[in-house]
């Protein structure tokens, strides 16, 4: 007997448990659910296979796949892999070129292409993709007059497997059993924002170990739904999706169109969700707007129990503390007024692992969430190594992306870059030994590391946080690394700061900041507090306003290494301005432009004295130039002393 | 393709309001499966063509054989029982209602059970209302609208309300499609998706389609068969070759400034 290694084999094994009375999984189709058994899933890979072979597939040949979250998708995945190929995943919206660059590079021999939209595409380039023998399309609509041979249809290539599979009954099984556990399963290419995309090859046992040690500490059962809405042709989908259903038998649920994706989302109350941290963010904005249209008595049980909801998960997670009966009791009675509400909203009713990736995702929306019962987890990785680190349980904290999964090794090197080993590394990019070789290095015992050219550090904790690209990175001059867009992301999650543009480099022995405050919420505040201002200047510069900005400045403090703390910062008299060229029209900071205009401060705070006058011009929007003149205070965080 | 047969046959068509002539002697064939196209300036009486076909306005002479029959003695919802479905210029929908039920209410002409067996909702009426939800179902699939099943049609934005009207058309499963402007208010991206809609239409049911379009692009791509009036008055027909290159339709478009 063998060993459950590849994926077609743990198709086999989930059939032989499941057999054609489980459902496996669920697509939802002139808007009722339908349900695909095991055993539909395994005929359906079955004839599949068969039939690709009958048209010519080799062992190790290589087959892409283009299409939307679909069944057909992942037999058509298995079938490849099946007939011991490689599936190559393309995104459904990659133009003609781009489609061209990967089918080619990767030298398939087959294309799947879901539907009309896709096949045009493929029409199009039909030239200069000589090696590739047929199309095959799943969703026939628009393609009934199209004559082409070299377009085939899913039930034709799947007619052939079954007539096949008449004289042959044992060849299927046969034919996974040869599978071994290190060949090549998928190929993932990355984007290439700079260069041409690199075609990752990642084996069956890169995808079973990746998902074998998440669950370990995410687990998943045969009854878990899951709905399939992130790209098919990205490694996290492979990962959570595809590999986490054949190693569990958790149902796999596919939307109707990507268009109703949140709408099918509360239909099915999925136990696992991985969202960017934008669309989290999106779904809190929606809480806040919508609340304006309803009605009163729902803005006042929403008045009432949010702070409770607040309260007691600030308890819970940031405190770590007992909550009190009577902050349970009032959360108890939040849970049904509001709370439980919310969630069904969203389809998070069910939700056990929560995660969110991408970007970092702001700490307000993380405690809006928990304040509602779903505790969003952070989880970092790429296509090369799968998941690297991840929130496990309650630990989780705000600024990190969590601790290593389970048998990952995380080390960083000198120049602050993350290196990943671990059975999840890949096995380098097709057909470019160079990059292969850039990303895949050994050390002096022989182990080979992914250098994932992000730059980060570990915390006490063991945590790891995640600063920038390495390319990013700047070089103090005690030659300690640090990352100007993490620093300033961190300070901007701050509602009191509206702009911030740190200071440091190789002449700079220590990183300071010019903060710009955010005027609104740092008024209203002030109002509050009753410190009386009267202009922006004004406010900017009272003491008790810098005292509020120093709590956030010594907050992101606690958390970055000493050599790259804030020692110093001042609270700019006026707000960076586009119409003066000071901030580009998205908003990004024109450095070089910055470290001119404010020179005068710069020096002031790497130099002796803490007031700085300034005569700004300031250019109005009429066109009209004046002068304004004024005193910023510097503010200093650590001294002198405290740095000897 | 020789054995078409002709599903509509306008004949001497004469539409007078007052002392204005809209339409003057128009007279045309459309054969079963073409997309034909009626194009001319504005005020031309394209529209009120149309509105002929259906019957909302009576023309003084002429008729108008459809499969055979006269439809200018026929009241509309006959007309439309004979398998003529057709949609507005401005879109008119049932704003208040969904869109699964604006396509629903389409299917009344084809519903059978009584108001007492609607009421019990049991046996025949059910099975009859499965029946035509799975219509609709296959119509909301086709068109692309799943996302919007659910929503009051009245809050869409104008480019879907007009695939929404498309789709309570074609809930009628009608044998000719008169549409009135498809395209107007679309940017380009929503025209490619409607002229697509329109030819799997076309090509799926060999459904006949006769509309108004004023996006010369789309029409010379997807019809088959254009006629031109120009103040009432038909002044070309023909292939969309033969109407590019037509001394009077260039006259009629290109040599008298219109008010747009």
């Amino acid at each position: 007997m063998n060993e459950v290694d590849t994926l077609p084999k743990s198709l086999l094994a989930a059939y032989e448990r499941f057999g054609g009375q489980k459902t496996a999984m669920r697509q939802k189709d002139l808007g009722i659910w339908r349900s695909f058994t095991w055993k539909d899933s395994y005929e359906q890979v079955k004839y599949l296979c068969l039939g690709l072979i009958q048209l010519g597939l080799q062992p190790g040949d290589k087959v892409c796949i283009i299409g939307d979250n679909d069944p057909q998708y992942f037999w058509a995945q298995l079938a490849i892999q099946s007939g011991l190929g490689v599936a190559v995943g393309i995104f459904t919206d990659c133009a003609p070129n781009e489609i061209e660059y990967i089918v080619s590079h990767s030298d398939a021999v087959f294309v799947f292409a879901k539907d009309q939209e896709q096949c045009d595409k493929l029409l199009e380039i039909k030239d200069d993709v000589e090696k590739v023998k047929r199309v095959i399309y799943w969703e026939e609509k628009g393609l009934w007059n199209y004559q082409q041979q070299w377009l085939t249809s899913y039930q034709d290539i799947q007619k052939l497997g079954q007539e096949f599979d008449q004289g042959n009954p044992d060849f299927f099984e046969n034919l996974v059993n040869q599978g071994q556990v290190e060949d090549l399963a998928i190929f993932c290419y990355t984007s290439g924002t700079t260069a041409l995309p690199k075609g990752a090859m990642i084996s069956h046992s890169n995808l079973i170990v990746g998902c074998d040690q998440t669950l370990i500490v995410d687990s998943r059962e045969d009854t878990d739904e899951y709905l399939s809405f992130l790209p098919p042709a990205w490694i996290t989908e492979n990962i959570l999706g595809l590999t986490f259903h054949l190693r569990t038998g958790m149902i796999v649920n596919f939307p109707e169109a990507p268009e109703t994706v949140q709408d099918n989302i509360r239909e099915i109350t999925p136990q696992a969700l991985l969202f960017s941290a934008r669309l989290w963010e999106n779904m809190m904005a929606i809480v806040q707007v919508k609340l304006a249209d309803t009605s009163w008595i729902n803005r006042n049980l929403h008045q009432l129990f949010m702070p409770v909801g607040y309260k007691v998960a600030h308890l819970r997670y940031e405190v770590r503390k007992p909550v009190g009966i009577l902050w349970q009791l009032l959360n108890w009675i939040g849970e049904f007024a509001i709370f439980q509400p919310l969630r069904d909203k969203f389809g998070l009713t069910k939700v056990k692992s929560a995660y969110s990736s991408g970007a970092a995702l702001n700490p307000d929306v993380i405690r809006f969430f928990r304040a509602i019962g779903v505790n969003i987890k952070q989880l970092y990785g790429s296509t090369e190594a799968q998941v690297h680190t991840l929130h496990v349980g309650e630990d989780v904290k705000f600024e990190t992306v969590g601790v290593p999964a389970p048998g990952q090794e995380i080390k960083i090197a000198a120049d602050s870059e993350i290196l990943i080993s671990g059975g999840t590394v890949f096995q380098g990019y097709y057909k470019d030994l160079e990059a292969t070789k850039k990303a895949l290095r050994s050390d002096e015992q022989g182990k080979i590391w992914f250098h994932t050219g992000d730059a980060g550090y570990l915390d006490e904790d063991g945590h790891l946080i995640y600063m920038d690209r390495v390319k990013e990175l700047i070089t103090m001059e005690s030659g300690e690394h640090y990352s100007p867009q993490y620093i300033e992301g961190q300070l901007k999650f701050s509602p009191y700061i509206r702009d911030v543009m740190t200071l440091g480099g190789e002449t700079k022995p220590f990183v300071t900041a010019l903060i710009n405050i955010d005027f609104d919420n740092v008024g209203r505040w002030a109002e509050k507090h009753g410190v009386p201002y009267t202009t922006f200047v004004d406010l900017s510069q009272r003491p008790e306003v810098y005292d509020l900005i120093s709590q956030d400045v010594e907050r992101v403090n606690t958390y970055l290494p000493a050599a790259i703390h804030i020692h110093k910062f001042v609270l700019l008299h006026k707000e960076f301005d586009a119409d003066e060229g000071e901030l580009t029209r998205t908003r990004k900071l024109r450095r070089r432009l910055l470290n001119e205009r404010y020179a005068d401060m710069i020096d002031t705070m790497y130099g002796e004295g803490d007031v700085v006058k300034v005569r700004a011009t300031v250019k109005y929007r009429d066109g009209r130039e004046g002068t304004t003149e004024t005193n910023v205070r510097v503010a200093t965080l650590i001294t002198e002393e405290e740095r000897e | 393709m020789t054995s078409r047969s002709t599903v509509l046959r306008v004949q001497e068509i004469n539409l007078v309001f007052g002392g204005i002539q809209a339409l003057n002697n128009i007279s045309f064939d459309v054969q079963t499966g073409d997309i034909y196209s009626i194009i001319g300036p504005n005020g031309a009486g394209k529209t009120s063509l149309l509105n002929c076909i259906n019957n909302f306005y009576h023309p003084e002479r002429g008729k108008i054989i459809f499969n055979g029959q006269n439809l200018t003695r026929l009241p509309p919802y006959k007309i439309a029982k004979l398998g003529v479905a057709r949609t507005f210029q401005n879109t008119a929908l049932y704003t208040g209602l969904s869109t699964l039920d604006n396509l629903m209410a389409a299917r009344h002409i084809h519903m059978h059970s009584g108001m007492l067996k609607s009421i019990l909702y049991w046996g025949p009426a059910q099975r009859e209302d499965l029946r035509h939800r799975k219509v609709v179902e296959e119509i909301i699939d086709f068109l692309e609208i799943a996302h919007i099943r659910k929503s009051i049609v009245g809050a869409l934005p104008h480019g879907l309300r007009k695939r929404v009207e498309l789709g309570r058309a074609l809930a009628l499963e009608p044998e000719l499609l008169l549409l009135d402007e498809p395209m107007t208010g679309m940017n380009q991206e929503e025209k490619e998706d409607m002229a697509r809609f329109i030819l799997d239409i076309n090509e799926r049911q060999e459904t006949t389609i006769l509309l108004i379009e004023h996006d010369m692009g789309v029409v010379m791509d997807i019809v088959d068969q254009i006629v031109v009036l120009d103040f009432g008055v038909k002044i070309a027909e023909g292939i969309p070759d033969e109407i590019r290159h037509n001394e009077a339709v260039i006259n009629a478009y290109l040599g008298k400034p219109e008010i747009q």
